[in-house]
């Protein structure tokens, strides 16, 4: 689906002009997240500035974004959780919605939603509630399967049921199986819709540490192939108040091989919201919040940590794996060498608009 | 926040104003007709849903609020009214029912809420005061049946702590609905035997005391005159504060089920509302006034109704003395008449002096008396009367508070938090915190704050999150991010509150915590 020059338009050739090249050592890294009110923003990072900004059509604030494979088009959760739009990021048009509620029927995702790795597929973890005259009835959450050229007024082509509470859908490398994590990690197979696999979390026996706390919102792990969240747990041979009493881990999922690992690195002391893998170093993690750290997956510590100038909730790398980005919250992208976590540069949104919780991914071209 | 529900415009004021104009506006009918639309009576006459549900006023009018912006229920301010008295009279709680949640009502800050289980904490009062689920009555089905709006209007329960380590939705609409079903039930006979009461007539004159944290004790009379429409009164305050300042204000009540005082109007400078309950037998009155949209300032209030050839007594100020002191005692009540009966070691000095309803006592205390409370009386009017040699300790009240950030240009104004200083005695065994301790009450206090922790003071929190405006009055600081502090963090702050009081030639300190934390954004009646 790579698209040739001759469509796209002259300031996007030059945005992403570095991109199209493939293998370009120097090739800059774009960003894509959203902001409120409800739009996408391109950001080259290398050149420390905003490409473009992509208005989502109709109301909502956006949250995830989920890019097809080859990054031409953003999948974004919006409308109040209730709509996915997929903006073709050099036409600026919307060419996919999925409005999943329906009279009588409200569908809602909080927050699981992928593409798989053929870019066929839209996974969309859902939420159904029956609006009846005089009451709500809750329906089995499910995974539900998009054509991704389906078009405007998409619908779902399958369904298959799922838990509840999933909190991230993440593609095989290989297809054929999606993960959905929630209070364990359950892989389907995703031409039967079965439940192929279930690994352990809320469930795991780890001597001495309770079941982990896991709230996996961000995504972001299109170049590593590996899925890392941070996770919580307590020491159950410790007192409560001891300053041992909670660890804080690296839960990794390598999208190739499927296997899933869980990295005790510190007794917790900051708060982490999202992680990602050095996309050249796969036992180098950085974790965001109000603190920066790099983890040393490898030796399960922390290599280092830096405070931050306010609370980022999102984070991402270049391809070289030299530079770290720090976005979500509010309204700007701060720029890190992941070296020395020296600050390289800040770099302001339009306005200032708040990003909040959405999702920071790299545009790959 | 389109689907933000704008309480105050919609509810608080909805629920009160115009009680003395009211239009006949008929609630059945309003429930027969607008709501029937959706909720259409069955073979049996009774409404689904709404036929399976008791409520407080506040609830019932929180449900319509929903049915409005949720569901683009038009109504009327006037129906609404009369639909929320309606339901509320037909279809409400009995006072044994609403007992131990009152604080909910009364709209009490930094009162800690007591789920009856971990459990129930865990799965109700982790988003919202156990409160809110005890003042409501319905059998397992219809709790059920809540449960399902729950997650059909908050998916995020699911996904927030205490939701995501467990099946919440199983748990919720399995176990949760038949514990709620058995605690809470639709029938009960304290119902059956409250909806066959009459409903209290409040008309006449009751002598009424309380105290404002901040302001202090006060004592006056509330003068109740029936008003055109049913159920609603015209009072009347007269209140004099310990210290001598004397407040006016008027008001219009409405009483709800019987026995719910509702009212709104002024109270010297400041816009109130009421929340009290009517005792069962008529002759009570206790609950709490607030602050109009700052319902954390406000004063506790109970009150006597005055009836001839009868005497009580609602207040002794000051109410507690020391030994070896000469002091002159404020008694206010009705009925007062005789020779006061003293404690042992404490006499009048001189005669009584004043009429039926205050009367002073020049007391000389004995340095032998006994510390403690004893009973005091004149004729029939019984009240107490406490003793001490010295304040043993101080504690602050409320010992864990929360403070909120607000105003500079945003839509929420701050949330002050007001402390207390209360004088305690060890009691015979001379150790606190055992069974004999006295509580004697508020004592003046000066109020200092710092950094609660070594977090707090990396922060420096104690800087920037606000200050004591006046008597133990914490006043935040604005909202939104704040430039100067390290990490652009909001005002917020853990804070150590300290009370210094001077009793004679000692000095005793007492501390308290204080979270001061961002805004609350939805701030229903019963929060």
């Amino acid at each position: 689906m790579k698209k040739t020059h001759a469509l796209l338009p002259a300031a996007l050739l030059a945005a992403l002009g570095g991109l199209a090249g493939g293998t370009d050592a120097h090739a800059a890294t774009y960003l894509l997240t959203a902001a409120r009110p409800n739009q996408l923003v391109l950001v080259n990072a290398t050149e420390r500035k905003v490409e473009r900004t992509y208005p989502i059509p109709g109301d909502g604030i956006p949250s995830v974004v989920a890019l097809s494979p080859d990054s031409c088009i953003a999948y974004v959760l919006t409308n109040r959780w209730e709509s996915v739009s997929g903006i073709d990021l050099d036409t600026g048009k919307e060419v996919f919605r999925a409005d999943m509620s329906e009279p009588g029927l409200r569908v809602k995702t909080m927050f699981a939603m992928t593409v798989s790795a053929d870019g066929k597929e839209l996974y969309v973890h859902q939420i159904p509630t029956r609006l009846k005259a005089t009451e709500y009835q809750v329906e089995p959450t499910r995974i539900a399967v998009y054509d991704t050229a389906a078009g405007l007024g998409a619908r779902p082509k399958k369904t298959f049921p799922a838990p509840r509470s999933i909190v991230q859908l993440l593609p095989a490398r290989d297809g054929g199986r999606v993960y959905a994590l929630g209070r364990e990690l359950f892989a389907f197979d995703t031409h039967t819709g079965q439940l192929a696999e279930t690994l352990p979390l809320q469930s795991w026996k780890q001597p001495n540490l309770s079941a982990p706390d896991v709230l996996a919102v961000w995504p972001q792990w299109e170049q590593s192939g590996v899925f890392a969240t941070p996770y919580y747990a307590a020491r159950t041979d410790l007192p409560a108040d001891s300053p041992e009493a909670f660890r804080t881990g690296l839960l990794t999922l390598d999208l190739k091989t499927g296997a899933m690992k869980a990295t005790d690195f510190e007794p917790t002391a900051v708060v982490i919201f999202s992680s990602v893998i050095n996309p050249v170093k796969h036992d180098e993690a950085f974790s965001v919040y109000t603190q920066l750290s790099k983890i040393d997956l490898a030796g399960g510590r922390v290599a280092k940590r830096i405070d931050l100038e306010h609370t980022y909730y999102s984070i991402n790398m270049s391809a070289d794996g030299k530079e770290v980005y720090v976005g979500g919250a509010l309204g700007d992208i701060a720029v890190y060498s992941s070296d020395t976590l020296e600050k390289l540069a800040t770099i302001p949104l339009p306005g200032g608009v708040n990003m909040s919780t959405a999702s920071m991914r790299v545009v790959q071209r | 926040m389109k689907h933000r529900i704008p309480w105050s415009a919609l509810s608080a004021a909805v629920l009160l104003t115009g009680v003395a104009g009211a239009a006949p506006v008929d609630g059945r009918q309003v429930l027969t007709s607008t709501c029937a639309a959706c909720h259409t009576p069955g073979a049996d006459g009774k409404q689904p849903r709404i036929s399976d549900i008791r409520k407080t006023p506040e609830g019932w009018d929180m449900t319509i609020a929903r049915m409005q912006v949720w569901h683009g229920v038009q109504i009327s301010a006037e129906e609404r009214r009369a639909l929320v008295k309606y339901l509320a009279d037909t279809q409400g709680l009995a006072p044994s029912e609403t007992a131990a949640f009152r604080q909910g009502l009364e709209r009490r800050p930094n009162v800690a809420d007591h789920p009856p289980n971990d459990n129930l904490a865990q799965m109700c009062a982790r988003c919202h005061s156990f409160a809110r689920v005890g003042l409501q009555r319905r059998d397992e089905g219809e709790w059920r049946k809540l449960v399902n709006t729950h997650l059909g209007q908050f998916p995020s329960i699911e996904y927030s702590l205490y939701g995501r380590d467990r099946d919440w939705f199983r748990i919720a609409s399995t176990e949760t609905a038949a514990e709620l079903g058995k605690l809470f039930p639709l029938q009960t006979e304290a119902w059956t035997t409250w909806h066959a009461h009459a409903p209290i007539d409040p008309s006449g004159r009751w002598r009424i005391a309380g105290e404002r944290p901040g302001s202090g004790r006060y004592s006056g009379v509330l003068t109740v005159q029936k008003a055109a429409a049913p159920d609603t009164y015209a009072a009347r305050y007269e209140i004099e504060y310990a210290d001598g300042r004397t407040l006016t204000g008027e008001s219009q009540a409405l009483v709800y089920t019987g026995y719910e005082w509702r009212e709104q109007g002024r109270l010297g400078d400041d816009a109130i509302r009421s929340v009290y309950a009517l005792s069962e037998d008529g002759n009570g009155l206790s609950g709490r006034w607030f602050v109009k949209d700052a319902d954390e300032r406000g004063g506790e209030l109970h009150g006597t109704r005055i009836v001839d050839g009868r005497a009580g007594i609602v207040a002794v100020e000051p109410p507690f003395v020391r030994a070896g002191d000469t002091v002159e005692v404020t008694v206010a009540g009705f009925g007062l008449a005789g020779t006061p009966t003293l404690p042992a070691g404490v006499q009048l000095v001189g005669a009584a002096a004043g009429g039926p309803e205050r009367l002073t006592l020049k007391l000389k205390v004995d340095a032998g008396a006994a510390d403690g409370w004893h009973p005091l009386k004149l004729g029939a009017a019984e009240a107490r009367l406490g003793v001490y040699h010295k304040i043993d300790r101080v504690q602050v009240e409320p010992a864990y508070a929360v403070a909120r950030v607000g105003g500079d240009g945003g839509p929420m104004p701050v949330v002050p938090a007001q402390f207390q200083a209360i004088a305690w005695l060890d009691g015979a065994d001379g150790k606190p915190g055992t069974d004999d301790d006295v509580r004697l009450g508020s004592v003046p206090a000066s109020w200092r704050h710092e950094n609660h922790g070594e977090a707090a003071k990396d922060m420096q929190d104690a800087q920037f999150a606000g200050r004591f405006a006046e008597a133990g009055l914490f006043q935040p600081g604005p909202a939104g991010l704040n430039p100067q502090r390290r990490f652009h963090t909001n005002n917020t702050g853990d804070l150590t509150v300290t009370a210094t009081v001077q009793d004679g030639a000692q000095t005793l300190e007492g501390q308290a915590q204080l979270m001061v934390t961002v805004q609350r954004w939805n701030n229903p009646p019963i929060k």
